[in-house]
């Protein structure tokens, strides 16, 4: 019994790391909104490393599953909030946005799971693009104008309570997927899982002829962080602005954020994203107030700097440096 | 009448198709020879693009001059962005090269944003029209056309007709075997990835001449997305299969614009786009070795 609690020591650092935050939100309500972005870099880095940091393969078109997990919790709200079920119309949401991230990264998983690398890339860039524009092409679900329910919202829920779900319970919710989603990732790091995508991410053939099923892990994995990315959509965009807009949550600018906050922190560990996501969140947070505009043009040579120099990001470093100490046991 | 206006349209496709062709060329040359996915591709099209635009306005001088002049930009940018990061990053992961170049195009479209400013510029270059009895061609579209068949056929030359484009094809096929050959294969790296990026910016020039609404610094992304769409139909590895795709995605984006005009209550042009990237997928899984290529 011993030995199985050890195995979950490293998440001591995460959850202190939230609960530092959490609390720091909780008690100076003006640092909220920054909490909430700290959190969410954070959430969404843990989602995206799931599948990202365990195989190695680069999904470029994630933002879709964001972007199904806000549609979700979109309809969800439209279509119940006349019914009278009170906070049950949140939970119908979040179930939609989860299904449908889930769903969809399940099509895309059989068959682009089939290809490697750059042709994988390729194939969720047009996954996401495509995806977009037959939303908009068919005028599905409001087509090129997205929904707004902001007053569908007030209408359930009364003006007050409506506004407490977008400026407080979205972000807490947030926080709790980023608690989940750390424990999962350490569950299959530490599982059968974990071992199988390792030797997969080392020499995908060689695995393969040892007898390992490949596709199965590859495809938990990539669902797994699909389902997360849904419920920070559902919760994180849709809940919070009370609007989806196809222009914004498809925007691969957002795959990027995440692909930066996990290869900063270190792709395949569990703090990575943690650490990743502090520093992305925070340094965004910071240039925009001293130097609006300049935000990208400061960033995009940092961020080839810092591919160039830590490849293996800043918990890569730090994992080789603990191994040995007695930090060991709660760092992976 | 609607065979008509089909007919216009596809013809003006195919006269499009052939500039989106020389766009994506250098997209299939960097991937064949260096395996790296350019995913700042259109940031650099966006350069040649103020390239033509600046020349004209400011000095007065036409997009003919700015041919040469964004073909050498290019060649020089390339260069630089080979020497400085792209070099390192051949044997890395995927992921160090996309991010990288998703940066580089940041970098290329923030620069031109603080420089020329983020709203949408336009030139007027008239040289007359050609009247068709389907359709009319501006004769600026048509000098685009004809330039860039004549710049494809000249690049076809070089790689069959010269020993350095001979070499670059055996490094396309076989790295290893290149080098064991006596090829240099960095060089090879090198110059691939400059010419790849002077193409990319030159056909920028020519892509003005079919933007009606004018060029800004983030015109680029799309054509990245459009270039790999191409890419794949001409199975990413060979700038020739991408010429050739350019022109039958050419005449698929303009065909189908006008087949799902028909249909109400839908927007033809998203709906456009959504089928360009069920063939990207599609041509992905059955086959990966594009449209034009052979068979494994």
């Amino acid at each position: 019994m011993r030995l199985k609690i050890e195995k979950y020591y490293p998440l001591i650092p995460v959850y202190a790391a939230y609960l530092v935050m959490f609390l720091i939100g909780r008690t100076m309500p003006s640092m909220w909104q920054m909490v909430a972005l700290l959190a969410f870099y954070c959430a969404i880095g843990q989602a995206f490393n799931i599948f990202l940091g365990m195989t190695g393969y680069v999904d470029f078109g994630y933002v879709a599953f964001m972007a199904l997990g806000t549609y979700g919790m979109a309809l969800g709200i439209t279509a119940f909030y006349q019914t009278g079920l009170g906070i049950g119309i949140i939970f119908i949401g979040l179930l939609l946005g989860v299904v449908m991230a889930t769903l969809l990264s399940l099509a895309v998983g059989s068959v682009a799971l089939r290809l490697r690398g750059a042709y994988f890339a390729i194939a969720t860039i047009g996954v996401n693009e495509g995806f977009r524009y037959f939303v908009e092409g068919a005028k599905i679900w409001g087509g090129s104008e997205g929904m707004i329910f902001s007053r569908e919202l007030k209408e359930a829920f009364g003006a007050e309570m409506a506004s407490q779900l977008s400026t407080l319970w979205a972000d807490v919710a947030v926080f709790i997927i980023a608690v989940v989603a750390a424990f999962v990732t350490i569950y299959y790091m530490r599982g059968k899982i974990g071992y199988a995508l390792t030797a997969l991410r080392e020499d995908e053939d060689a695995a393969k002829v040892m007898g390992i099923n490949v596709t199965k892990y590859k495809i938990i994995a990539f669902i797994t962080s699909a389902a997360f990315a849904g419920l920070i959509g559902a919760m994180a965009w849709a809940l919070k602005l009370t609007y989806v807009f196809p222009p914004d949550v498809f925007k691969i600018h957002y795959t990027i954020e995440c692909i930066i906050v996990v290869l900063l922190g270190g792709a395949g560990t569990l703090l990575g994203p943690v650490v990743g996501g502090l520093i992305y969140a925070f340094s965004k947070y910071w240039l925009a107030v001293v130097a609006p505009g300049f935000q990208l043009l400061i960033f995009a040579p940092i961020i080839i700097a810092i591919i160039m120099a830590f490849p293996e990001g800043i918990m890569g470093l730090v994992k080789r440096r603990a191994k040995g100490t007695g930090w060991e046991k709660y760092i992976i | 009448m609607i065979w008509q206006l089909l007919a216009g349209n596809l013809t003006n496709g195919l006269v499009l198709g052939a500039v989106y062709g020389l766009a994506t060329m250098g997209l299939s040359l960097i991937f064949g020879v260096l395996r790296v996915v350019n995913v700042g591709h259109g940031q650099f099209i966006m350069v040649g693009a103020f390239v033509t635009l600046i020349m004209f306005t400011a000095l007065g001088l036409s997009p003919v001059v700015a041919i040469p002049a964004a073909l050498l930009l290019g060649i020089a940018l390339g260069f630089a962005f080979f020497y400085t990061i792209i070099r390192r990053l051949i044997k890395a992961p995927e992921l160090a090269s996309l991010l990288a170049t998703f940066a580089i195009g940041i970098l290329l479209e923030e620069i031109v944003k603080h420089i020329f400013g983020a709203e949408f510029r336009g030139y007027n270059w008239d040289l007359g029209k050609i009247v068709l009895p389907i359709t009319v061609i501006p004769m600026t579209k048509v000098y685009a056309f004809i330039g860039s068949i004549v710049i494809a056929a000249l690049l076809y030359l070089w790689f069959n007709r010269t020993k350095m484009g001979t070499a670059i094809r055996t490094v396309v096929e076989d790295s290893e075997g290149a080098r064991v050959c006596g090829v240099n294969v960095g060089w090879s790296y090198a110059l691939s990835f400059a010419i790849g990026i002077g193409l990319t910016v030159m056909s920028g020039v020519f892509l003005t001449m079919f933007i009606p609404v004018g060029i800004n610094p983030y015109m680029g992304g799309l054509y990245t997305l459009k270039a790999f769409v191409i890419a794949v139909l001409g199975g990413l590895t060979s700038p020739y299969g991408a010429f050739f795709a350019g022109l039958i995605f050419g005449l698929i984006e303009n065909g189908s614009y006008t087949l799902f005009a028909l249909i109400p209550g839908v927007e033809p042009f998203a709906l456009t786009r959504f089928l360009t990237f069920l063939i990207l997928l599609i041509i992905l899984l059955i086959r990966p070795t594009g449209l034009l290529g052979a068979k494994k």
